[in-house]
């Protein structure tokens, strides 16, 4: 039995060693390019890289693009003016990263030094172990990372000054001491990826352990309903908020919610009913599980929906009161930043958090066991191939390069807050690939600056 | 549904059953392994592992492809799924490549992963879900540039694909006159309403010239029956192959029109190929039950028509969705609103086909104004057809399919159709819509691409609307 044991662990180790191995060794370009690696969003080329600042804590120096994909159109159609080299702030120039997640008057102030935190990834579409990693990464660079729909593991409890709890349609998971805990409260309405579909767990995820924490039957599916069933109205959501802010009187509110084509709306009502954080979800944001339809077809992307949520707010004289936190397709510094430029506060990393931590974007989540990489898993075997501490380490040291490229943006942008670049989209400029050979300067060479 | 007689409730559902593939697809990866090197691997590894073999035959697979009885002296190619784990693990011994006999599934508009995602319908029948977010182009031209919208707060939603609560996919085709006229006795006199209700927006449209075969006229037709829609046959296929039925629709050209005369039943619909007003009144003297639905090329002016009498046509376009240049997305928009501001639209049902090949431009055709869709090419892929060369025109493409085996092909197409409907449910839902009759023309449902851009990035140096 012992021995069996030993020999368990000894394959975990095996193949752990030569999965960190691969994760080191592929973005060498000793290989070249995985052939059957990356898509139009995320090229083989951008995973490599985030790989590689996950090892490194900086932008690749061997060409790799780490700043756009392929996908022709949104971030990868958009490019920054920088000012002349002269006018640019120099090295010495101290430049600010933080942002405020509450403009409310006389509720808590919270700060985060990086205009990031993680967004919602339930325990049962990512094992323990990544939830952890992202716990302690959002610790150590004292920003937040999010429960997701699935409940708090016990393991995160020395980490909740950290940690967001999401409250979603099926309430798994949501009971009164993780309310109790949390600095913030997140209402997710809608997910980009299925915008109006609710969540689904399929049932071979649904493990004990799983189970237990979402107060439900073990290898059974699981569906959060869309939407929440008692919220009807701006005037039905602020019951709900109303009724969070009695049990945690302290927390901060945000609000998810999808890019449907009255987005506007939605923020100034969420604004209304009370929301510290609006949080919007483009369609092309990332999940364990989605019927394609919906990820292609439903709702904007983020890039559409920002200005148009951003001057809203501007004109409703209410912009400066609510932050506006963007997801679903932020890959890089460079989307960061770009997404700030377009109207956002800051942004939530999902899909980029995972990629740094070893994944390849094959869309086999939801098969069988579940990732063969150990991320969006249950499995007990699978799962163990993430370390929590190795994951936290790669997920800070892609922290440190991205805010390392967000402060040379700034810089290069005359810049010396990231709060100073919400909204000024003067500061972009449109080039789709393949306008000018200026544009194969900039994004096509991949090279690092 | 109410039948004749006596009240019966049936909830509308099509039965779908497991279709394996009758022609085997290449595998979607090519697995490369160095044999020396993987050897060399091994040897090293019982040195290592000092010879403990469980942990030394290890592999990096967990689908199995390297699997016994020789593991990666012989991998499965046709278990991979293309998840890399074994490349990154083993970069000097084994790559995976994109199988390039793959990519020559389809054509230049119905590409490859369209294929692959057909099959995958017609095989099971369920609605395509995968893990990580869109892989693909940021909109793009046609359909890809439109995205469909979502309603944070409202009902039905998720709980219509699931059955809790009823969203009805049923479209009506026919002549609904705008107000009805009275007699003295208090009957209805001059147009009447004549519509068939098909339980889905899609029906299916005739094969191309190349392939018409009496067992894929079969299918087709029974498939249609058992779907609750209608098939397109041409009429003198329907004579010859005696394919009578209330969900066939004969479709006459001039050069089949004599074949009309044998046909010695009443069709619910009638489809004539172009606009020939005599031929019309023809055929609604012979067949005055039926109703009769014009094929007439998307660009037609169809307001002229409808003054002329069409209350149901069918806008043609090739199979790329394409009429002299232009795209059906617009062509249809085009149409719809024309009737529109002419205050006749309600009156008149309109039916459009080509570069229809995905579930989602099902809905998507419909926001620009279409009644209903007609399938083509899609149902032949879900049939495991081959194009030689481009199927872009129906006169000329070339298509051909394997040795059909009836009840596989009925299935298949049901499958198709239930998946496709699932996933109009899907989009309903997520705009919280109980009807698609309620989808037709919502133009306000939806958002372009270029019209998003134009506002999102106007002030965006560079930025060109018409780029
Ligand atoms: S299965 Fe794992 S590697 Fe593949 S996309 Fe999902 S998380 Fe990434
Ligand atoms: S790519 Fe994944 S599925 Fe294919 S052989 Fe390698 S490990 Fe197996």
């Amino acid at each position: 039995m012992l021995t069996r044991r030993a020999s368990e662990q000894s394959i975990i180790r095996k193949h752990e060693e030569a999965l960190h191995q691969g994760y080191r060794r592929w973005p060498t370009l000793d290989f070249g390019l995985p052939p059957a690696m990356g898509d139009e969003r995320w090229p083989a080329e951008l995973i490599l890289a985030t790989w590689l600042q996950a090892e490194t804590g900086r932008p690749p120096a061997n060409g790799l693009e780490y700043r756009v994909g392929r996908s022709g159109g949104g971030f990868d159609a958009l490019d920054f003016r920088f000012l002349p080299p002269e006018q640019q702030l120099p090295e010495s120039e101290p430049v600010d990263t933080s942002i405020p997640l509450n403009r409310r008057p006389g509720d808590r102030a919270v700060e985060i030094p990086i205009p990031w935190y993680g967004g919602g990834m339930s325990f049962g579409s990512v094992s323990e172990q990544i939830m952890l990693a992202r716990a302690k990464a959002a610790k150590e660079w004292r920003t937040f990372t999010s429960t997701g729909e699935g409940g708090y593991p016990e393991s995160l409890v020395p980490y909740r000054d950290h940690v967001i709890t999401q409250i979603a349609t099926g309430m798994f998971g949501v009971r009164e001491e993780t309310i109790q805990w949390a600095p913030i409260i997140e209402f997710k309405y809608a997910q980009g990826a299925k915008p109006g579909l609710g969540g689904h767990l399929l049932g071979d995820k649904a493990t004990v352990a799983v189970a237990r924490m979402r107060e439900s039957v073990p290898w059974v599916s699981l569906f959060s309903p869309f939407p929440f069933h008692s919220v009807y109205s701006v005037e039905d959501h602020k019951k709900h908020i109303d009724w969070v802010r009695t049990i945690n009187p302290e927390a901060l509110i945000s609000v998810k919610v999808s890019t449907p084509t009255d987005i506007d709306m939605v923020a100034v009502g969420s604004y209304y009913a009370g929301a510290h954080i609006i949080h919007i979800d483009g369609g092309y944001g990332g999940t364990g599980a989605a019927p394609e339809i919906a990820k292609k077809n439903i709702a904007m992307p983020i890039e559409l929906a920002l200005p148009r949520v951003h001057r809203f707010l501007l004109q409703e004289g209410i912009r400066d009161e609510v932050v506006i936190m963007a997801s679903g397709g932020i890959r890089t510094a460079y989307d960061i930043a770009k997404a700030i430029a377009l109207g956002a506060d800051g942004c939530v990393l999902g899909t980029t958090e995972l990629v740094a931590l070893g994944c390849t974007r094959c869309g086999n989540c939801e098969r069988g066991r579940g990732c063969p990489f150990g991320l969006t898993t249950t499995d007990p075997e699978l799962s163990q191939l993430v370390d929590p501490d190795w994951g936290a380490e790669r997920l800070s040291r892609l922290y440190a390069s991205f805010q390392a490229q967000l402060r040379d943006i700034l810089r290069r942008l005359g810049l010396r807050s990231v709060r100073e670049l919400r909204g000024r989209i003067d500061l972009l400029v449109y080039r789709k690939p393949g306008d000018s050979d200026e544009w194969a300067n900039v994004v096509g060479s991949g090279q690092a600056r | 549904m109410v039948t004749a007689g006596r009240l019966s409730y049936r909830r509308y559902r099509i039965e779908i059953r497991p279709a394996p593939d009758l022609v085997r697809l290449p595998p979607r990866f090519r697995v490369e392994v160095k044999k020396h090197r993987l050897i060399g691997l091994v040897l090293e590894e019982l040195v290592r592992y000092r010879g403990d073999l469980p942990v030394v035959l290890s592999r990096p697979c967990v689908y199995g492809v390297f699997s016994r009885p020789i593991g990666g002296l012989a991998p499965k190619e046709e278990l991979c799924v293309g998840c890399l784990r074994c490349t990154v693990q083993y970069p000097d011994v084994v790559q995976i490549y994109p199988n390039p006999e793959r990519e020559r599934l389809g054509d230049s508009y119905l590409k490859p992963a369209h294929v692959d995602t057909l099959l995958y319908e017609a095989r099971t029948g369920h609605v395509p879900v995968r893990g990580a977010g869109y892989r693909g182009p940021f909109g793009g031209a046609g359909w890809d540039g439109m995205w469909t919208d979502m309603s944070e707060i409202v009902r039905p939603t998720r709980d219509g694909i699931h059955g809790r609560e009823f969203i009805s996919t049923a479209v009506d085709i026919g002549e609904k006159p705008a107000l009805l006229a009275f007699d003295e006795r208090g009957e209805p006199v001059g147009t009447v309403p004549k519509v068939i209700t098909i339980q889905v927006p899609f029906l299916f449209d005739r094969p191309p010239r190349s392939a018409r075969p009496r067992l894929l006229l079969e299918i087709l037709v029974r498939a249609a029956q058992e779907i609750e829609t209608l098939a397109m046959v041409p009429v003198d296929l329907v004579v010859r192959f005696d394919l009578a039925g209330p969900h066939v629709v004969p479709v006459v050209e001039e050069e089949t029109w004599r074949w009309l005369v044998q046909l010695a039943w009443s069709p619910r619909m009638i489809a004539i190929e172009g606009w020939d007003r005599e031929r019309l009144a023809e055929l609604e003297r012979r067949f005055p039950e039926s109703i009769l639905c014009a094929r007439v090329p998307m660009d037609s002016d169809v307001l002229d028509l409808v003054r002329q009498g069409a209350r149901v046509l069918h806008l043609t376009a090739d199979y790329h969705g394409r009429r002299n240049g232009r795209f059906v997305m617009d062509l249809i928009r085009q149409a719809h609103q024309r009737l529109v501001d002419a205050g006749v639209r309600e009156e008149v049902t309109l039916i459009g086909s080509g570069g229809i090949v995905m579930a989602e431009h099902v809905p998507k055709a419909i926001i620009c104004g279409l009644d209903a869709v007609a399938l083509d090419t899609a149902l032949w892929v879900a049939l495991q057809a081959r194009f030689a060369g481009e199927c872009r025109n129906p006169e000329t493409a070339l298509v051909s399919f394997p040795r059909l085996e009836p009840a596989w092909g009925i299935q298949r197409l049901k499958n198709l159709a239930a998946s496709w409907r699932d996933q109009l449910l899907e989009v309903l839902g997520a705009m919280g819509l109980r009807e698609v009759r309620r989808l037709r023309g919502e133009l306000g449902r939806c958002m372009f691409q270029a019209e998003l851009e134009r506002e999102a990035f106007a002030e965006v140096d560079g930025y060109r609307a018409d780029a």
